[in-house]
């Protein structure tokens, strides 16, 4: 790589890490996000200070291309991450229903407790 | 004497409800009824209310699985016996809820009111590819149930008080989810049987689901079902 090119990534990279902290400090990311992301900015920093590392590791898993294991890795990171966002929907959505219904039955309780206050109940 | 209920999930049926309450508290007085509006967003909850029935009315849409779930909840919390599933557009005959209530008194925990079951054939007309979907459904259910089962998707049934307790937290929320309850149900030890039914034309509308989106839902019902067995078992697990 070229030291221009290396240069700019080091720009390209800091304030992605100095953001993602930021988000952590002000308590807007959860704390199981926060390690997730945190561990994502030193990778990218690490990577663009010393670009000899991601060509020894592809030298030693016999990646001829270097950047290609870059691509990998990104995309296999995404995808997990893209799943356990998927997880994550479905168990919020779950349990927004359940409280919708919880929310249902209980407006019926109290509908059916004010109008006993104003006339006698009708049924049982 | 034994308490039951008719459960009538609807969304948006203010043309249709106030005919069909009508009809139940004339034709089978002794069963209570709970509406539950779906998020409706017309005068389905107000209808309903000066028929002088129960509304539960849900904050929005969720789907006739979870309008049914909350149903199924209701019901379990005052204290039913049994219930049923009814119909808010007309279909349904309240006449043939005594036929599904002796079922249920002879022990059985769910029962279909089939439309095919005496050996009719489908009167309305159905396209290719819903042919073909309901062909594998058929061929699946089967395979998954062992057991035969005419109307899968007959929204016409009657429940026990352990089934009801069952549904209460497992009740499937997808697309088709009688499809799904049925071998949910029977995949559980619960008794289920069907008995035939008449049913009267809808009173407004056809089914009017176009087929690309139908291929996908069957494609949907069909990875559902053959993941339903393991996946429900464990979410009970988890909730109890």
């Amino acid at each position: 790589m070229s030291t221009r090119a290396h240069v700019a990534v080091i720009v390209l990279a800091i304030p992605v890490f100095v953001f993602i902290l930021r988000m952590v400090r002000q308590r807007k990311l959860r704390a199981k996000y926060s390690v997730l992301w945190l561990s994502v900015g030193v990778a990218l920093v690490v990577l663009a200070a010393a670009p000899g590392l991601l060509t020894w590791l592809a030298d030693r898993l016999g990646v001829y291309y270097v950047p290609s294991l870059l691509f990998v890795g990104g995309i296999g990171f995404l995808l997990l991450l893209s799943l356990h966002f998927s997880w994550e929907l479905s168990r919020l959505e779950d349990r927004t229903r359940a409280l919708a219904e919880e929310n249902a039955l209980l407006r019926y309780e109290v509908e059916r407790l004010e109008s006993r206050d104003d006339s006698p109940a009708d049924e049982v | 004497m034994t308490r039951t209920i008719v459960i009538i999930p609807a969304y948006n049926e203010e043309a249709s409800l106030p005919d069909v309450l009508k009809e139940l508290h004339a034709r089978v007085p002794e069963h209570d009824v709970v509406v539950i509006s779906d998020g409706s967003t017309d005068r389905t909850a107000a209808v309903s209310r000066a028929a002088g029935v129960a509304v539960v009315e849900l904050p929005y849409n969720l789907g006739i699985g979870g309008a049914l779930r909350t149903g199924f909840q209701y019901a379990v919390r005052h204290d039913y016996e049994f219930a049923f599933q009814f119909d808010a557009d007309g279909q349904h005959d309240p006449d043939m809820l005594e036929p599904l209530l002796d079922r249920l008194r002879d022990g059985v925990d769910m029962v279909v009111g089939s439309r095919f079951a005496s050996g009719g054939a489908p009167t309305y007309q159905v396209g290719r590819v819903r042919r073909l979907g309901m062909k594998i459904l058929q061929w699946l259910v089967d395979h998954l149930t062992h057991q035969r089962f005419t109307d899968t998707s007959s929204g016409f049934r009657g429940f026990s008080r352990r089934m009801l307790e069952f549904f209460a937290q497992t009740y499937p929320v997808e697309y088709m989810d009688s499809v799904e309850a049925l071998v949910l149900a029977c995949n559980h030890g619960f008794v289920v049987d069907e008995i035939p039914v008449n049913m009267r034309g809808r009173t407004g509308g056809a089914p009017s689901t176009r087929s690309i989106k139908l291929v996908y839902y069957y494609v949907r019902l069909v990875v559902v079902l053959l993941t339903s067995v393991r996946r429900r078992s464990h979410q009970v697990m988890e909730e109890s």
